[in-house]
């Protein structure tokens, strides 16, 4: 499953770059993650319970950050687990300051879907994602303006 | 934690302890035997678990047995009067309009639902009404036939 | 003697109990103290199992047992191999490596859904909640999915045992290089590569294995969805665990639809059986759907190169064909004969082509097994030779009817005139293929629909009229045929017929319905042979503690050779009647006929009733010296050839130039299947046939992703027909009866899906070569609106 997509947040670069490597902060926006906890140097420990359209379930696994360069792109790499599956997916994170206040942030990556989560509604997964995606970015939003 | 629930099955009332993720349809096969209802999928799309939830023909896996709480069912097992089947059962019999039998409790309590909404349907209205139930043995043909000779009768019937 | 029954619609007598809910399916049984199997399954299609930690699972309340392929393969079990062999065309032995009923540490799995762990507990929900505790650590690898790609150098390999992934290669017909040199001089050749997709065969109910042990008597019971119980058993006993097959009793109860898929013996079966003993408590495993999905052999799946040449006046002297068939990841019970003898063998078709030659490859893939699935191996056959006569007649501009008629084998009844010897093996019994397909063109009205459609094609909505003739080998088979041909069993079938002292009838058959009415055909002929009411008669089927034995039903066998035993069983119940009547009547023997259900002296009034014999011979007060007491006789039938059902379908479709969208608007059948015994369920038959097939051409198909994974495994996802996706269907028939089965009939259960599917996509492709689109030789299916309008717009 391909996943792509951007969004301009009113906040300077390295502003969005330090929120997105604050644990805590990510733990609040990421929808869906009631656990993030750092487990080694940019690696990190998530638990989530997330509803794909017709199935839902508790996901466990690892986060780890890879080829970073501050402030301007860092790749994230998901390796989830489930009973109804597991997931992969290596994203690649792009900022760009289009000015003094604003950031574009953008992404790109792939997802490796297994087990039910594969064979059941994969056709109305990627609308899932976009939910997922829109829900991220106003919670970011959000974080930005408190 | 179990959650007690009165419902009325078939014209008798039961009084059970359910857990509150028990499936209405686990509920009547399992609690109180009533096997005649299936289990063909686990989406809501095959049809095979269909039954009357106070009336309105309902996938049974789709609701809890939680929500059935007050409420009056009919399943495949209280169709008939006694020994008399009802128009539905006869003419899917008639028309031999079931091979393997599984998807057809379900087949019947839709057409039940179907008839009672609308007792005169045009046979694209009968397949409109039966797209939510599987059947891989018949190709639909005979099931359709035997609607429309229920319909038949239960209009002759009224009109007697 | 007068038939009251045979040939006649009667009603059947096993609806009333599925009508009212009171039918008895596996998952319906809930027995005394019976535990709840919850199986583990790998959500990777290759991977290596690095660990399986199931201490938490175990700790869990109302857990009974946990068991890893460790503690399988600590028994000596090997796993399940299949029921046929094939050799390489160099002679060696097909790869066979056995399937795991759970594979263990250490161990790779090869698709998703192959078993890793079973979880056992007094409840499916606590069996379900606590797989989830288990933790199985693997090692992810690379798949392979298609045919195509397995055997290519370098693929990933599911077997080491099975070099480039080739489970074994296969040939028929004549010698490739006459073929080559016939196709070379042709003067037309159409060629057409494609692809035969893979089916879920998708019986409505899941399947569902009860094993009960009990160590008092050392004694077992499998209840399992199958159709065909006494293979079942021969294969576990035998052949995976190891048990003495007196100790065993197998009972297929009610089955919900199996179409193929139940009938080969699954790991599951062997796993509660085992489970069973290992707790002494009975386990019952219901499949999910989701599970079925990934679990249950699919169908079909063949990448197939065709060339069909023709001579300058439209005969066919050629047909040379390249096949890649999927196996899948380990070969089920018939999967080795699908895509070879019940395929290769049937690529004469109608036709009296001379030369064929047939280059099958089959390959392993990290995907379910794939295995007979209705028609199987036929319905492929039939797809490649009616898609290349439609494409040639387009090719060539002629009529794609006249070019069939003038290539159809010469009508002979099998008596008079002999059977048609093919060249790929077979000898057909009997067949008026012309008269089929002029009926059904009669039934369409072809002079006028050719006018509506070339009226359609100035409009948005293009109609199309597509062609099929197909010819099946059924009454699956004679012994020694099929011996030689591989199988690992025989395939005759066991009739018994017990007359009760009061003069009612219990008939137990191998043969096992799961929807094809057995309960009353089989009841027809026997009250009609012995001149008796129906409802003096019951069938009794499914189980091997009251079946002597028995095949079980798949290949459209059961009235053909099933029906045939029971005849044989009633011929000699008459034979031993007509001895006591003799003796009751103060008469010889060779004076009496039977008929109507009584014994008559002939030439006289005298007679006796058949009941009064049967009272006779369990109350032999007053009886013939010599003679045994009882009424009962058992018999074994093995047919002396295939069964050939041929028929011709038509369709005709309307495909929308704007999106695509292809509706049937009618379905014309005119099949052959010999003598009929019940029209009403022939026509049922027929109809749910129909809908496989077009469902095939129209809307189903399984699709797996690059890395193994099936992506429509639900049926959310995965697209049957719907009640809205067809019309009503237009059947007729004609009766050649089968020159070598006592009933002369040939079998009705595979036709439908065998002749349809590519009736439907020469429709849409006809469609469009009428609507200017001239240039498209194929479209996949299933023929989905994107591809269609993809066709229309390249």
């Amino acid at each position: 499953m391909q996943l792509t997509g951007s969004h301009t947040l009113a906040a300077p670069i390295e502003k969005v770059w330090q929120m997105l490597m604050d644990t805590d902060i990510l733990a609040k926006i990421v929808p869906g993650v009631s656990r993030l906890e750092k487990t080694g140097e940019n690696e990190f420990e998530a638990i989530s319970e997330i509803k794909l359209g017709p199935v839902s379930g508790k996901f466990s696994g690892g986060l780890t950050l890879s080829d970073i360069v501050e402030p301007s792109t860092f790749t994230l790499n998901v390796s989830q687990n489930s009973k109804i599956g597991n997931a992969d997916a290596s994203i690649k994170i792009n900022l760009l300051a289009l000015d003094a206040q604003q950031t574009e942030i953008s992404f790109e990556g792939e997802a490796k879907l297994s087990g039910l989560l594969a064979r059941t509604g994969q056709r109305v997964l990627s609308g899932v994602a976009n939910t997922l995606t829109k829900q991220f970015f106003t919670n970011f939003e959000e974080e930005i303006a408190s | 934690m179990e959650i007690k629930i009165s419902v009325n099955v078939n014209g008798k009332n039961y009084v059970r302890e359910v857990e509150p993720r028990t499936l209405l349809v686990h509920f009547l096969r399992d609690t109180l035997r009533l096997t005649g209802t299936h289990i063909g999928c686990d989406t809501s799309s095959c049809g095979a678990c269909t039954i009357h939830v106070d009336g309105v023909a309902v996938k049974s896996c789709t609701m809890l047995a939680v929500q059935a709480d007050g409420s009056s069912i009919t399943t495949i097992e209280g169709l008939a009067q006694g020994a008399e089947l009802h128009p539905l059962q006869e003419g899917f019999k008639e028309c031999h309009g079931l091979q393997c039998g599984f998807c057809t409790p379900g087949m019947i309590m839709t057409a039940a639902d179907l008839l009672a909404k609308n007792p005169n349907p045009s046979e694209a209205e009968i397949r409109h009404g039966l797209e939510g139930n599987f059947c891989r043995c018949t190709g639909y043909h005979n099931i359709v036939k035997a609607v429309q000779y229920a319909a038949e009768k239960m209009g002759t019937e009224i009109s007697a | 003697m007068s038939n009251k029954y045979i040939g006649k619609a009667v009603k059947r007598v096993e609806d009333k109990r599925f009508i009212t809910g009171k039918g008895k399916y596996t998952d319906d049984m809930i027995l005394p103290r019976q535990t709840y199997a919850y199986i583990i399954r790998s959500p990777y299609a290759h991977a290596q199992v690095k660990s399986i930690d199931i201490s938490q699972a175990l700790a869990t309340e109302g857990v009974v047992a946990v068991f890893t392929g460790d503690d399988i393969a600590q028994s000596g079990i090997n796993g399940v191999p299949a029921g046929w062999q094939v050799n390489f065309k160099n002679g060696d032995i097909m790869k066979e490596p056995p399937h795991p009923l759970l594979v263990g540490t250490g161990s790779t799995v090869k698709h998703v859904g192959d078993a890793v762990a079973v979880v056992i507990a007094e409840s499916k929900e606590i069996a379900a909640d606590a797989a989830e505790l288990v933790e199985i650590d693997y090692e992810v690898f690379d798949a392979v999915v298609n045919p195509v790609e397995a055997v290519k150098e370098g693929a990933p390999l599911v077997h080491e045992s099975a070099p480039n992934n080739i489970a074994f290669d296969w040939e028929i017909g004549n010698p490739k290089a006459e073929v080559d040199e016939a196709i070379a001089n042709s003067h037309h050749v159409t060629s057409l590569e494609f692809v035969n997709q893979r089916m879920v065969p998708n019986p409505i109910e899941p399947r569902s294995a009860i094993g009960h042990y009990e160590s008092s008597s050392d004694r077992y019971t499998l209840y399992t969805s199958t159709q065909n119980p006494h293979l079942i058993r021969l294969l576990m006993c035998a052949f995976v665990l190891g048990i003495p097959e007196h100790k065993v009793r197998v009972v297929g109860p009610d089955v919900g639809g199996g179409f193929g898929s139940k009938i080969f013996h699954y790991t599951e079966e062997a796993l509660v059986t085992w489970c069973s003993k290992q707790i002494e408590r009975p386990v019952k495993w219901t499949s999910e759907r989701s599970e079925a999905f990934i679990t249950d052999a699919h169908g079909r799946d063949h990448v197939t190169h065709a060339e069909m040449g023709f001579d300058k006046d439209g005969n066919v002297t050629a047909l040379r064909i390249k096949t890649f068939a999927n196996l899948g990841a380990y070969l089920s019970t018939f999967a080795p004969a699908v895509p070879t003898y019940l395929h290769g063998t049937l690529l004469q078709g109608l036709y009296t082509t001379p030369k064929i030659h047939l280059d099958m490859t089959c390959a392993f893939t990290h995907t379910n097994a794939v295995d007979a699935y209705r028609g199987a191996g036929r319905p492929e056959a039939t797809y490649l030779l009616e898609r290349l006569m439609d494409l040639a007649a387009h090719e060539m501009g002629v009529d794609p009817v006249e070019l069939r008629l003038k290539n159809f084998i010469p009508p002979f009844d099998g008596v008079n005139q002999p059977g048609y010897q093919t060249q790929v093996a077979l000898q057909y019994d009997s067949g008026n293929y012309h008269e089929v397909l002029r009926r059904g063109v009669a039934m369409l009205g072809y002079e006028e629909f050719r006018k509506a459609q070339a009226e359609a094609a100035q409009s948005n909505k293009l109609l199309g009229v597509g062609f099929s003739t197909y010819i099946e080998a059924c009454g699956i088979a004679p012994s020694a045929v099929v011996g030689a041909l591989g199988a690992r069993a025989g395939l005759y079938e066991v009739g018994q017929v017990r007359v009760q002292p009061t003069g009612k009838v219990s008939v137990y058959t191998g043969a096992h319905s799961h929807g094809q009415g057995h309960e009353t055909t089989f009841a027809q002929v026997v009250a009609d042979k012995l001149g008796i009411p129906l409802e003096d008669v019951e069938i009794h089927h499914g189980d091997t503690e009251t079946v002597a034995f028995g095949m079980g039903t798949y290949g459209s066998r059961s009235l053909a050779v099933g029906g045939s035993a029971i005849v044989k069983s009633l011929e000699k119940i008459i034979e031993k009647g007509a001895k006591i009547a003799a003796h009751k009547l103060e008469a010889n023997e060779e004076d009496l006929t039977f008929a109507d259900g009584k014994y008559t002296v002939n030439g006289t009034d005298k007679s006796v009733a058949f009941g009064d014999i049967a009272l006779t011979a369990y109350v032999p007060h007053n009886y013939p010296a010599g003679l045994e007491p009882g009424l009962d006789f058992s018999s074994f039938y093995d047919p002396a050839n295939f069964t050939y059902p041929y028929g011709c379908h038509i369709a005709v479709v309307e495909v929308d130039k704007e999106t695509g969208k292809v509706s049937l608007k009618r379905f014309i059948a005119v099949d052959d299947v010999g003598n009929v015994i019940n029209p009403m369920i022939v026509d049922g038959q027929i109809h749910g046939g129909l809908a496989q097939g077009i469902g095939q051409a129209l809307l189903e198909g399984a699709i797996f992703d690059e890395n193994g994974q099936l992506i429509n495994g639900s049926y959310m996802d995965y697209c049957m027909p719907r009640a809205d996706d067809l019309p009503m269907f237009e059947l007729d028939r004609t009766e050649t009866p089968c020159p070598h089965n006592p009933l002369g009939v040939k079998g009705a259960g595979e036709a439908g899906c065998i002749g349809s599917t590519p009736a439907v996509v020469n429709a849409v492709l006809d469609a469009l070569w009428s609507g200017g689109f001239g240039h498209v030789k194929d479209i996949l299916m299933p023929t989905t609106p994107e591809r269609v309008w993809r066709a229309m717009n390249s």
